[in-house]
């Protein structure tokens, strides 16, 4: 057992954990938070992601050790109290959960790329969620989604 | 709740892991992104069995940084494939190995898988290995007592089989920048776009003066059994017009030369007109 510090959707955490064990069930496990999803459980399908450092990752493939002293936000805590982020709002608004597996990874892609490009193209759009796959929607109704929320957070801005 | 059941230790200098690593038996093995090493250990593969300390190489600034001093880059063996699409140096000197970078795995791959992890294992699918190698690359090896450079063509010595002994890590990769008259293209064809496994992958960088190929250097990944320079090929070019006859009687050849390394196989049928139509176009692209 290792003891870790880091932040966990804005808020300093510490825990006692085995080291070798995946972020994926030191977080739905350990912390209870069930919204990242495993999938493949080998890097492929995007169910899994989180962002470190700002950048999405699949939890799948970083293990508890290698997180101590990062910054980590799920699925969880993007929202603002009850108010949803405007990406979720714009998922559900443009049909883009069907079966909501592939949501949360999705969403914080699309969360990690428009932190990076507040106004991306299709393509660049396409190229972030390209590891998360949805066996559901056909993607048009993501990318939709996405577009939206760009122009929406721009407005704001 | 999955548990690699193996220490994992975190140092934040080269020196450190280079000491650890002179400590070490056949059962410690170097993490970086882990998208092998974790998904190894999980599945029980062979090279991972018995393993039971992890050196996280995720915290050594040293092995992180993209250099240019005159006519080389340095590249940190620590390197992510997101930063080596970002780095202006790569994509201005060396657009085959940023295009070549950019067809891996998705967005959450390259965020955390390292360039020098890519080649380590020697798996034939690396997709920066064709690139890596039309472009001469040499590879910085240490260890606790020894520093040597050795070319990544002769470090790559089997499928899945490398030079690299135990105590030691690749720290550097060192690239000669091609002078401006070079071109070059690569091209990956994989079941799907992203998140595929290459099935075959070449690299081509060519320099030609009044039409006549001054130089060339053809590299293959997947094709091939490991990644490797098809030098009779090379030799056939060099010196000869740049015109689609040669385009066409070169992307014969390679058909021939992969038929000799790897044998007649299910996939030949195939694979053997594809890697030839491949070759051809990225030919007659750079004329």
């Amino acid at each position: 057992m290792m003891e870790i510090k880091f932040t966990l959707n804005k808020r300093e955490v510490v825990i006692q954990t085995e080291p070798g064990i995946r972020v994926l069930d030191l977080l739905r496990e350990s912390f209870n938070l069930t919204g990242t999803k495993e999938g493949c459980g080998i890097g492929e399908c995007g169910a899994c992601t989180i962002l470190l450092n700002g950048l999405a990752v699949n939890s799948c493939l970083v293990l508890a050790a290698q997180i101590n002293g990062c910054d980590v936000l799920t699925i969880e805590g993007i929202a603002e109290g009850n108010e949803l982020h405007p990406l979720q709002k714009n998922f559900l608004l443009h049909g883009a959960v069907q079966c909501g597996f592939c949501s949360p990874g999705m969403v914080l892609s699309s969360y990690a790329l428009l932190e990076k490009i507040p106004n991306p193209t299709d393509e660049e759009i396409k190229d972030a969620i390209a590891g998360n796959l949805c066996r559901c929607t056909g993607y048009k109704q993501i990318i939709d989604a996405v577009k939206e929320t760009a122009k929406e957070l721009k407005m704001i801005k | 709740m999955m548990n690699l059941n193996c220490r994992i230790l975190s140092p934040g200098s080269l020196a450190e892991v280079l000491q650890l690593l002179a400590d070490q038996n056949s059962s410690t093995k170097i993490l970086a992104g882990g998208t092998d090493v974790v998904t190894g250990i999980k599945q029980g593969s062979k090279r991972f069995i018995n393993t039971d300390l992890l050196v996280d190489i995720n915290r050594i600034p040293e092995i992180k940084n993209i250099k240019k001093d005159k006519n080389k880059i340095t590249i940190g063996a620590g390197v992510t494939f997101s930063d080596l699409c970002a780095s202006e140096i790569i994509s201005n000197d060396l657009p085959i190995l940023k295009k070549a970078a950019s067809t891996i795995g998705s967005m959450q791959i390259r965020n955390r898988a390292t360039i020098a992890g890519n080649f380590v294992n020697n798996a034939p699918c690396a997709d920066t290995v064709p690139a890596l190698l039309v472009y001469n690359a040499v590879l910085e090896i240490e260890s606790l007592t020894s520093k040597k450079e050795i070319s990544l063509q002769e470090f790559l010595s089997g499928p899945y089989k490398t030079q690299l002994k135990p105590g030691e890590i690749v720290t550097k990769i060192i690239i000669p920048v091609p002078d401006d008259n070079y071109r070059g293209d690569f091209y990956k064809l994989g079941r799907r776009r992203a998140v595929a496994i290459s099935r075959l992958t070449l690299a081509v960088l060519v320099r030609h003066e009044n039409n006549t190929i001054k130089d060339i250097r053809i590299s293959s990944g997947a094709i091939t059994p490991i990644g490797t320079r098809f030098q009779n090929l090379e030799k056939f070019a060099s010196r000869k017009n740049f015109d689609e006859n040669l385009c066409r009687e070169l992307s014969q050849k390679i058909g021939e030369e992969v038929l000799a390394a790897t044998g007649l196989r299910w996939s030949s049928a195939y694979k053997l007109p594809v890697i030839q139509q491949m070759l051809f176009q990225l030919l007659m692209n750079l004329r």
